[in-house]
């Protein structure tokens, strides 16, 4: 997108106008400069990923009043710019009085502290670091301007809610140039003080935010062998002249590129292999080779075999229960790389730069824009499961019927409710799940978190364990109280991991929720279906609870049942821990 | 020469987003309905990236038909 020019920005925007409809996601931008050129940036790359957007301004300079009017954003981006403050002052900054900096920072602080306030519940916030790049000002001497904005960078870094994403504006202009990222020219005659080169970067920079919060973040990166992972073909070359090496030049760049998918998978990241070799001469490099970092206990899955690379990419979707929209896929050729991009569109490719040492770099991008760490202990241990997935599903051969093979599974389940602790992975889950998802509804934690703190809606969270291991926290259903009708309650999300389905584990869920609505003198229960391209196979779940259905158009199927119609389904063989 | 012609005509009709027909040796802020002040602003920007060149400041309000639009991109490609 940074290679586009504006005009066709511009153009390409006209035409996905048309063709990029459904669920729109509101931005709105709050600030005291001029910054309007942003928009059709922002909406494109909005569009490309396939988001509808519906990008608003507030007034210019009303940052905090129009703070209190962004009850309907998806997104609010603050752009606070000192240096319109500054210039507005009645003296140069240097020769501020020690009472006129006091008035103007506290000023400033309780600014800041409506603002949080009032951006409480706004989903997700986006607010750029105070900055004085754009301010000249001595390298040598430490300045007034300086002392100010580190007071209020530390400020807000404390004092800001979970809904914030601080942005750190200095370093997009240090990736530019501050001469081709700030416009004095236009700020002198109209507040606009950064250049499309700037905008085009900080969108860059956002992405990630916008693609977290509506489950556009991938869960895989399967890379090619050759010269992806090691310099040379281990076919051509043999085990002893590939090179990975920390002593070599080329091979530094390989070891650097094996530490990083080896960290990433500590941090949850699928990692897997895809690659035209002899399976036992990579095993052999992976098990023996004194050099490779990325070992067997990094690697969830491996499709090492001579057939095309798109049916193993298939596979590795299919094996693993992700879509293939989920996947990121590293590989030096050419040909590969155009293949998968033609014939697997939904699949984000990175080729090996030519230039080597671009690489680390390439692929910590990629990595940043779609993939969110955010240190959950089911993370982490997230290969663990995959490969405890593979035991059950062998063990499953072994027995006569499915009933027989669940019971001797000895899964217990454990239910919480509003568990404050646990919102990250709730957020997460609502962010992920998107086939046994019967609303598919995105929520960030920030949201979970006011659905845990109102007093009419509930957040259950299903933690199951079984003979095999633990799959730790894999079911959220969130209750909402319906504000016409107390007796009645909606249910806003239920959803489980692909982990857990196929043991009828959300029947015991439903149970333990029923059993709860029961215990609050709640009568009955609304629910619905929204159908997605993923969700199918849980259309009639709904159905198969005994809800009767109130009719569907096309958008989605509601259903009602009243409490004492519900039939427990008392699974024996799954225990529910209290 | 014609080829400056074509790119800002192809600009102006991005940023104005009217069909090529609007685009005419005389049309203005008058003609052109969509023609802000703020679309002024991505109308500067958006010559300046496509030429490579730097509008003065006293010149970007000076930008108000096509033909001072032709000329003063030509006087800065120089």
């Amino acid at each position: 997108m940074e290679n586009l020019k504006y005009a066709d920005i511009l153009q390409l925007n006209k035409v996905m106008r048309n063709n990029i409809k459904g669920n729109p996601y509101r931005i709105t931008f709050l600030s005291n400069i001029t910054i309007t050129s942003v928009k059709e940036i922002l909406e494109y790359v909005l569009r490309i990923n396939k988001i509808n957007p519906i990008v608003e301004f507030g007034n210019y300079d009303n940052i905090v009043q129009d703070s209190s009017k962004c009850n309907e954003s998806n997104l609010v981006i603050i752009f606070y710019n000192l240096r319109t403050v500054v210039e507005s002052l009645n003296c140069f900054f240097e020769d501020i009085s020690e009472q006129m900096y006091n008035d103007l920072k506290n000023r400033i602080l309780s600014e800041l502290d409506i603002i949080f306030n009032n951006l409480e519940n706004t989903p997700s916030v986006i607010f750029n670091l105070f900055s004085l790049l754009d301010i000249t000002s001595s390298n040598l001497r430490k300045s007034k301007i300086e002392f100010l904005v580190s007071t209020l960078n530390e400020y807000v870094s404390e004092k800001k809610t979970l809904n914030f994403n601080l942005v750190n504006t200095d370093k997009i202009i240090s990736q530019n140039g501050i001469t081709y990222s700030i416009d004095n020219r236009l700020f002198f005659s109209s507040k606009a003080l950064f250049t499309l080169t700037f905008f085009k970067s900080y969108v860059s920079v956002i992405e990630p935010v916008i693609l977290r919060n509506t489950g556009r973040l991938k869960k895989a990166i399967i890379f090619d062998c050759d010269n992806t992972l090691w310099k040379g073909i281990l076919g051509e070359d043999g085990f002893e002249k590939i090179d990975m090496s920390r002593t070599s030049n080329t091979g530094r760049i390989f070891n650097s590129i094996q530490f990083i998918a080896a960290y990433l998978n500590k941090r949850g990241v699928i990692i897997g292999l895809c690659s035209k070799n002899n399976e036992s001469d990579v095993s052999e490099v992976l098990m023996n080779h004194p050099d490779m970092i990325l070992k067997d206990n990094f690697i969830t899955i491996k499709k090492i075999n001579w057939s095309d690379k798109v049916s193993n990419l298939k596979e590795i979707a299919s094996d693993l229960n992700i879509g293939l929209d989920s996947l990121v896929f590293v590989d030096d050729s050419n040909f590969e790389i155009n293949l998968i991009n033609e014939q697997l569109p939904d699949v984000i490719t990175l080729q090996v730069p030519v230039n080597l040492y671009e690489y680390p770099d390439h692929l910590l991008k990629l990595v940043y824009k779609y993939f969110n760490f955010s240190g959950i202990n089911e993370d982490a241990q997230k290969t663990e499961i995959y490969k405890q997935q593979f035991f059950r599903e062998s063990e499953k051969k072994k027995y006569n019927t499915i009933e027989e093979f669940l019971a001797s599974l000895k899964i217990s389940v454990s239910i919480s409710i509003n568990n404050e602790n646990l919102i990250p992975r709730i957020a997460q889950l609502t962010q992920k799940t998107n086939q046994f998802n019967l609303t598919t509804k995105r929520y960030t934690e920030n949201q979970i978190l006011t659905f845990m703190k109102s007093s009419c809606d509930q957040v259950f969270a299903l933690s199951v364990k079984d003979k095999f291991g633990d799959s730790g926290l894999t079911g959220v259903c969130i209750l909402c109280t319906n504000r016409n009708d107390k007796s009645n309650v909606i249910i806003d999300t239920f959803l489980m991991s692909c982990r857990i389905i196929g043991r009828n584990i959300e029947y015991a869920f439903f149970d333990r929720i029923v059993k709860w609505l029961n215990n609050n003198q709640f009568l009955s229960i609304s629910s619905e279906f929204i159908p997605t391209k993923k969700n199918e196979q849980v259309e009639h779940i709904y159905e198969g609870l005994g809800f009767k259905s109130l009719g569907n158009n096309i958008d989605s199927k509601k259903y009602l049942i009243s409490v004492q119609d519900y039939k427990m389904k008392s699974i024996e063989y799954i225990t529910v821990e209290e | 020469m014609e080829n400056i012609k074509e790119k800002i005509k192809t600009v102006m009709i991005a940023v104005f987003e009217v069909s090529p027909e609007k685009i005419t040796e005389n049309c203005s802020p008058d003609t052109i309905e969509s023609w802000d002040s703020l679309k002024h602003l991505n109308l500067v920007l958006a010559l300046e990236e496509e030429f490579d060149i730097r509008i003065p400041d006293e010149e970007v309000g000076n930008l108000n038909n096509f033909r001072n639009i032709e000329m003063i991109v030509k006087e800065c490609k120089k």
